[in-house]
């Protein structure tokens, strides 16, 4: 019988790279039968084929790590770094989204009337709905900190509790979020205004709800078990995105939102 | 390598959920040498199929509507 001498992770041959990137195909594919031809067969079976990929490929994940101990402190500093770098690089793509309102309002053209808001644009009011928007998230970051450290002391209770109140905060967000996007006097279509909000709020709100989505995994695995005191990535890879969801809300609340009104 | 760690019980006496932790553990660390996303039985087969003739059969659909609007039909 063979054993490693080292602390590294050699992964069992997997076929959810291939199908991932297929289903990637199947997605552009998909959006051209769509945009050219009228046809959705395509973009469903590729949103079908891409969620059993992450479904398949983290189950996976939580086989080799819970369940077989291939998380050696090792590994767990790669993810670490993995996970950092992957945050980093959301980071500067919502950084080109800023870029872009900030290029546009700084200098509004003739055509917009001069002015940012653009002529004819009623923008919403910050000090309404966008601001409960901002209390419920620097809420659900509180909520998540205790999470993490009733983790750390082994208090199972408090842990679900607190996650719960979290993913409840980020659900209500998603729920406000929608309700003004109904509201509003403008669309996407609205000229540059509408572009750039819609734009980068839209992305927002899709984080939002890849957050919110990482979270109840997580809190169905404590439910299950599967955090130790001392050895929780997934849950702490989990606050890290959501601390970066919150963040990009305050910049998008402060630009566009307050400075652009 | 045997990953044992301390998991809380919870002694409420709500709703309980039983720590399945231990059995699982020892489920996918049979020596069995079949890979880890087949290792639960017939339900991880039956997925890793569908998702197989899925991702391939839509890539040849797609590729067949490829071919079709590569040659399109002359309006008269």
């Amino acid at each position: 019988m063979t054993h490693q001498t080292h602390s590294y992770h050699m992964v069992n041959p997997s076929p959810w790279p291939l199908t991932g990137a297929l289903s990637a195909f199947l997605m552009t594919s998909g959006l051209i039968m769509w945009f050219h031809f009228n046809s959705l067969i395509l973009l469903a079976l590729s949103l079908l084929t891409n969620t059993l990929t992450m479904y398949q490929w983290w189950r996976d994940i939580v086989r080799e790590s819970t369940f077989q101990g291939h998380h050696t402190p090792t590994v767990q500093k790669g993810l670490r770094y993995g996970m950092i770098l992957f945050i980093l690089s959301e980071a500067l793509f919502f950084m080109g989204f800023f870029w872009a309102f900030y290029h546009s309002s700084l200098a509004p053209t003739p055509e917009l009337g001069g002015s940012w808001p653009p002529t004819g644009i009623h923008p919403l009011n910050p000090l309404e709905v966008p601001l409960l928007n901002t209390s419920v998230l620097l809420a659900s970051g509180v909520s998540i900190t205790w999470a993490h450290h009733s983790l750390m002391e082994g208090n199972r209770k408090h842990t679900l509790q607190a996650l719960l109140i979290t993913i409840m905060l980020g659900l209500y967000f998603t729920l406000l979020q929608a309700s003004e996007y109904y509201e509003t006097s403008f669309t996407i279509s609205d000229g540059i205004y509408g572009s750039t909000f819609f734009v980068a709020t839209g992305f927002h709100g899709l984080h939002v709800i890849i957050g919110s989505t990482f979270l109840i995994v997580c809190f169905m695995r404590q439910l299950t078990f599967h955090f130790t005191s001392n050895h929780h990535f997934g849950f702490e890879a989990a606050a890290w995105y959501w601390h970066f969801v919150d963040v990009v809300w305050l910049f998008l609340y402060i630009s566009i939102y307050w400075w652009g009104s | 390598l045997l990953w044992t760690a301390q998991r809380t019980i919870s002694t409420a006496s709500r709703r309980q959920f039983e720590n399945k932790v231990p059995e699982k553990q020892k489920l996918f660390q049979k020596g069995n040498g079949i890979p880890v996303h087949l290792k639960c039985g017939i339900a991880d087969t039956l997925l890793y199929r569908a998702i197989m003739i899925l991702t391939f059969g839509g890539t040849a659909y797609s590729i067949y509507q490829l071919a079709v609007a590569s040659f399109p039909k002359k309006l008269d």
